[in-house]
């Protein structure tokens, strides 16, 4: 039999995988091997954390919401708890990223809301 | 004697620089009666920066946090006597420990130091916070320039006495009656204090 080399396809495929990586550090952005490992390992992160980011960023909005309330509403003993209930009983359809971010932009609203909410 | 972790006035003021934004605030803690605990929750909440509406997990904005009277904080209970720190040194068998008391007597602003670190979360960030803490013994502190808020601490529902503790509250204080009559009575101008206890 002649002799037949495999020619490019490999390296066709390979050079796609290197253009994915092509921003990684040291060693995973030139060595073949370890490329294919971390663009795998980029992917996985990638579709697991979409779901996670949308789990951080609400915990994150609750975060700034019980700040909000611990600093300001003392005055009417407020709770995260109670809040989030006054608000689904007055029907409003505000959801916790709206809530945190009047809290830090515009305050004053956020105070009128609640005050009209809890009475 | 020699004071060997004595507390140094200077270094507690060193170690500004390193702190990027001023744009925080400097809240004064009094550590006057506190209880240990409580009082070190509430530190470490401000100090991570919780009790900001624009709080981020990842960027350290607390705010600069003053603690004066270290040497005034309570504990309860036995803890005076009984409450132990430990630590290993990294030599075998060398677990070494040392009583709260021995620890208010060595470096009273170790106490609070140690009650808020163990309080915050084991992250990059712990470092940066840690720099922003500032702790005294007395009321004296180098940053009277600066605009220094009050912290006032929320209302504490202390609970009610255990049924031994006041039969024994109730016993000191007929002892104490006693004596002050039996002084007014037969010695004049003798003053004789009341024990007192550590609650």
């Amino acid at each position: 039999m002649t002799r037949i080399k495999r020619g490019y396809i490999a390296g066709k495929r390979r050079r796609k995988i290197r253009l994915f990586t092509s921003s990684f550090r040291g060693a995973h952005s030139r060595l073949t091997r370890t490329i294919t490992q971390q663009k795998i390992k980029a992917l996985v992160s990638a579709n697991r954390d979409r779901d996670r980011k949308k789990r951080g960023f609400r915990s994150l909005w609750i975060h700034r919401i019980n700040a909000i309330i611990g600093k300001n509403k003392k005055k009417q003993y407020n709770r995260y708890s109670n809040l989030l209930y006054n608000i689904y009983k007055g029907q409003l359809l505000l959801n916790r990223k709206i809530v945190a971010q009047m809290g830090i932009l515009k305050g004053n609203c956020l105070r009128m809301i609640a005050n009209e909410i809890i009475t | 004697m020699k004071m060997v972790n004595a507390f140094n006035m200077k270094r507690a003021a060193a170690g500004l620089r390193r702190i990027n934004l001023d744009g925080l605030r400097w809240r004064v803690f009094d550590a006057k009666g506190q209880v240990l605990g409580r009082l070190a929750s509430q530190i470490a909440t401000v100090v991570q920066g919780k009790d900001k509406p624009t709080y981020t997990p990842n960027r350290d904005d607390g705010d600069m946090c003053i603690v004066l009277n270290a040497k005034d904080v309570c504990v309860t209970g036995r803890k005076l006597t009984d409450k132990v720190y430990y630590w290993h040194t990294g030599y075998v068998g060398h677990l070494k420990e040392r009583t709260f008391k021995d620890q208010m007597a060595k470096d009273p602003t170790e106490v609070i130091r140690k009650a808020v670190l163990r309080m915050l979360p084991r992250n990059k960030l712990r470092d940066d916070r840690d720099r922003k803490l500032r702790i005294f013994p007395g009321s004296e502190h180098p940053f009277g320039d600066r605009p220094l808020e009050p912290y006032v601490m929320p209302p504490r529902r202390v609970r009610e006495m255990r049924p031994r503790e006041r039969r024994a509250m109730i016993r000191e204080q007929k002892k104490a009656e006693l004596q002050q009559q039996n002084n007014d009575g037969t010695k004049k101008g003798k003053k004789r204090e009341a024990p007192e206890e550590s609650a």
